[in-house]
């Protein structure tokens, strides 16, 4: 029993990773007043443009490279629609969901002749601890939430960006440039989505499929709330959510009833409902979260 | 002190800003402002005080004409400039980021001055020390009553000593006692040779505080005179221009109305918002063909009062008794069929923004009962609003085009309109005139003066002391939660009111 509840421990360090990496990007966004609905569908970009980076030059961190750059670029164009050309953002963030899923299949099919899935690909090494795998890429997102903490909780450049979100004329009259502030943090946080995206592929699955990202966009929206738009409770909550996944998989293992398997799969998102509903109503957004910032 | 005849430290030559709407809101603008002087700039709604003010920050660029700042010709990119370079403005709606803690609005700032976070809170907590401000620097900003909101605007703009000071109509939203901190911090930053440019649209402020005064109107310099040799009724004269006054509508006699019995009772209520109680057994009746008068400073239980008459918050003890009928349990729509009508302090609230004219009078007859489903009739409801606004002469283009491009002051004549149209037995006004120039102040008040004439009950709750003393016939006050006197008017003397509203008496 203690062996089992180890390794669950151990594989959500590996679940949870694109949870974090894309729940404390958004975090950070809707502090600057931006929301990213299409966080799954720069995820499956990202991992698409991950799996032929690695399949063409069998690097796995090139590929986790490139899906950084797509996250980046994505990051760029609804940043900038949203912040510059106050375009819908929850319309826009639809579109890239649906976008991405298009591409995924064509390229699916382009690359290996296969709608649903590529070829096995050649993965990060995991870290062997005492005979439990976990990823590298634990640390870097542990690391990666703490400093988005310590910028957003102890840095003006924080205190820049939460004034966006919360009252963007009062931050312009400061002198802070809201539009472009709230594109370039877009962006930024659009390489970790791109990460989560990636390492979904390179890492934690070793290959890409078309429904790879499987809601985790949408998770991570959930985990937002349930953060209270707080990294460090961000990171928390993915964690947890991590373990749920986690074991949901090794429930379907030992009761090894193939018909019950995708009932356990819906067990992250359950928890993430019921967490949301119990917790969720104290939970504070930012005052001008998606609303466009219009100058007189 | 005002100061010798030197150079200006802030000088506009010919200023003019017109509006992408075609609005002019400046036309040739000249006037000099000296270090160590107040200067008043006095005008009505839309006279164009706000625009240049805020063309000095900064925040917009004029049309034409310049701003001449220390000798030099400048022109601010954005108010950050303006600061900078020593320049500092309070708005009249404060400009704090509401989700955000004082210290980090405080530091914010502090960082747009170069200051580290340490710095600037050691600065803000001197400062507060200096004026005897008590400030909360862990609560968050829009948890703080208006008052204590300024406070933390002047910290803020103080922590670097500016050479200007810009305050835009800085006593609209504060109580007396606020204003007098104020009057204190103006009149320490004068001693230190601060230019301070004072925007009002209040005549009594000018003497109390100014040194020179100039008054415009639409978008033009009319006079600049000495603040303190200006009367009043000379400045009035000069503020409004030609145009004659509506008369004031006269006191009518209490005690007529006394014999019969109260519309509106209220007996030991208590409400609760958030865990707080804000409103801590408040008594009052309101008799047909009066007006009860509540003021206080805002914060002190009197939106919680009205909510609870409304039927909006629950009660958490006591009774409310309309016409006869305890509604204590009841919903807002039967007290509203029963006759009961709410006038609230913001127009956002009273009228739908983005539907038109006929429609808010509309859902207004629906909710009083008078309009009855499912098929309405617009021929009635358009009869309906084209006599009321004739009667009280508001102008629209059409009655078709979204209320939101009315001004104010149409504004609240169309919602004093359509309470006309329902002919409610009972009225609860909330800041009826806040905002609105003083033509249309005494248009409205005029207009609650008739309604009170027609035998309606009216319970006008203003922060506006002169309106509440001027209309009402009985005033109460509230503090903490209590009403601590009710009394005729003249009864009153305005020391006695600062006291009681300040909780000191």
């Amino acid at each position: 029993m203690i062996g089992l509840i180890i390794s669950l421990l151990v594989v959500a360090t590996r679940s949870s990773v694109p949870l974090i990496l894309a729940s404390v990007g958004e975090v950070v966004t809707e502090k600057a007043g931006i929301v990213n609905i299409g966080i799954e569908g720069f995820m499956l970009l990202a991992g698409v443009v991950a799996a032929v980076v690695d399949y063409a030059t069998g690097s796995p961190l090139l590929g986790l490279l490139a899906g950084a750059g797509v996250g980046f670029i994505l990051g760029l164009i609804h940043g900038a629609a949203s912040a510059k050309l106050k375009a819908n953002q929850i319309v826009l963030g639809i579109g890239i969901n649906i976008l991405a899923f298009g591409i995924g299949v064509a390229v699916l099919n382009h690359v290996w002749g296969n709608p649903g899935q590529s070829a096995p690909l050649p993965t990060i090494p995991p870290i062997r601890i005492d005979g439990y795998f976990t990823t590298p890429m634990f640390l870097a997102a542990i690391a990666i939430a703490l400093a988005a903490h310590y910028i957003m909780t102890r840095t003006t450049l924080g205190l820049e960006i939460s004034a966006c979100g919360e009252d963007p004329h009062s931050a312009e009259a400061l002198g802070v440039k809201v539009e472009t502030l709230q594109t370039l943090v877009t962006a930024v946080a659009g390489i970790l989505h791109g990460l989560a995206g990636a390492y979904l592929v390179v890492d934690y699955i070793g290959q890409f499929t078309r429904d790879i990202t499987a809601g985790r966009g949408f998770i991570a929206l959930a985990i937002v709330v349930l953060s209270n738009w707080n990294t460090i409770l961000a990171l928390a909550a993915s964690y947890l959510l991590g373990l749920a996944e986690a074991t949901a998989l090794n429930l379907q293992a030992i009761l090894g009833v193939p018909a019950l398997s995708d009932l356990l799969n819906t067990l992250p998102y359950i928890a993430a409902l019921v967490a949301i509903t119990i917790y969720g109503v104290k939970a504070r957004a930012p005052a001008w979260l998606g609303r466009p910032y219009i100058k007189e | 002190m005002a100061a010798s005849g030197s150079q200006p430290l802030l000088a506009v030559r010919d200023l003019v800003k017109v509006y992408p709407d075609g609005t002019v809101a400046l036309n040739g603008v000249s006037l000099d402002f000296m270090a160590g002087e107040v200067h008043v700039l006095l005008g009505e709604n839309g006279a164009g005080k706000t625009t240049l003010a805020r063309i000095i920050y900064g925040e917009i660029r004029p049309t034409s004409g310049e701003v001449i700042y220390e000798g030099r010709r400048v022109l601010f990119r954005g108010p950050w400039e303006a600061i900078r370079a020593g320049i500092r403005m309070i708005y009249q709606h404060f400009s704090l980021v509401g989700g955000f803690t004082v210290a980090d609005n405080i530091a914010l700032y502090g960082s747009r001055l170069g200051l580290s976070r340490r710095e600037a809170l050691e600065a803000a907590r001197r400062l507060a020390e200096e004026y005897g401000f008590r400030i909360p620097f862990d609560a968050r900003v829009s948890d703080l009553p208006a008052g204590i909101q300024q406070r933390v605007e002047i910290v803020k703009a103080l922590l670097v000593e500016p050479r200007v000071l810009i305050l835009d109509e800085p006593t609209s939203l504060v109580s007396p006692l606020d204003v007098e901190a104020l009057f204190r911090v103006i009149r320490g930053l004068r001693e230190k040779g601060v230019a301070i440019l004072y925007i009002t649209h209040k005549l009594r402020e000018v003497g109390v505080i100014g040194d020179r005064v100039t008054v415009m109107r639409r978008g033009r310099v009319v006079a600049t005179l000495p603040a303190k040799k200006a009367t009043v009724d000379q400045l009035a004269r000069l503020m409004i221009g030609e145009r004659r006054l509506p008369e004031e509508p006269r006191i009518a006699a209490a005690g007529a109305a006394g014999e019969r019995g109260a519309a509106l009772r209220v007996e030991n209520l208590r409400v609760v918002r958030e865990g707080f109680e804000a409103v801590r057994g408040v008594s009052l009746e309101v008799r047909p063909g009066e007006i009860l008068g509540v003021t206080g400073v805002a914060g002190n239980g009197q939106d919680e009062l009205v909510e609870a008459i409304v039927g909006v918050l629950p009660v958490a003890g006591g009774r409310i008794t309309l016409l006869g009928r305890d509604v204590t349990r009841e919903p807002t729509w039967v007290r509203y069929r029963l006759g009961l009508a709410y006038l609230p302090g913001s127009r956002k609230l009273s009228l739908v923004q983005e539907m038109n004219a006929l429609e808010n009078l509309a859902l207004g007859l629906l909710g009083a009962g008078k309009l009855r489903g499912p098929f309405i009739d617009w021929g009635w409801v358009a009869k309906l609003l084209v006599k009321y606004v004739e009667e009280l002469g508001v102008v629209m283009h059409s009655p078709y085009a979204p209320v939101k491009h009315l001004s104010g002051g149409n504004q609240q004549k169309l919602a004093l309109a359509r309470i006309l149209a329902v002919e409610p037995r009972v009225l609860v006004a909330v800041d009826p005139t806040h905002g609105l120039d003083i033509a249309t102040t005494r248009i409205v008040h005029s207009i609650l003066a008739e309604m009170r004439s027609r035998g309606m009950a009216i319970l006008l709750v203003s922060s506006d002391l002169d309106e509440v003393l001027q209309l009402s016939d009985r005033v109460a006050v509230m503090n903490s939660g209590r009403i601590v006197s009710i009394k005729k008017p003249h009864e009153y003397t305005l020391e006695e009111l600062g006291r009681l509203m300040g909780g000191a008496a």
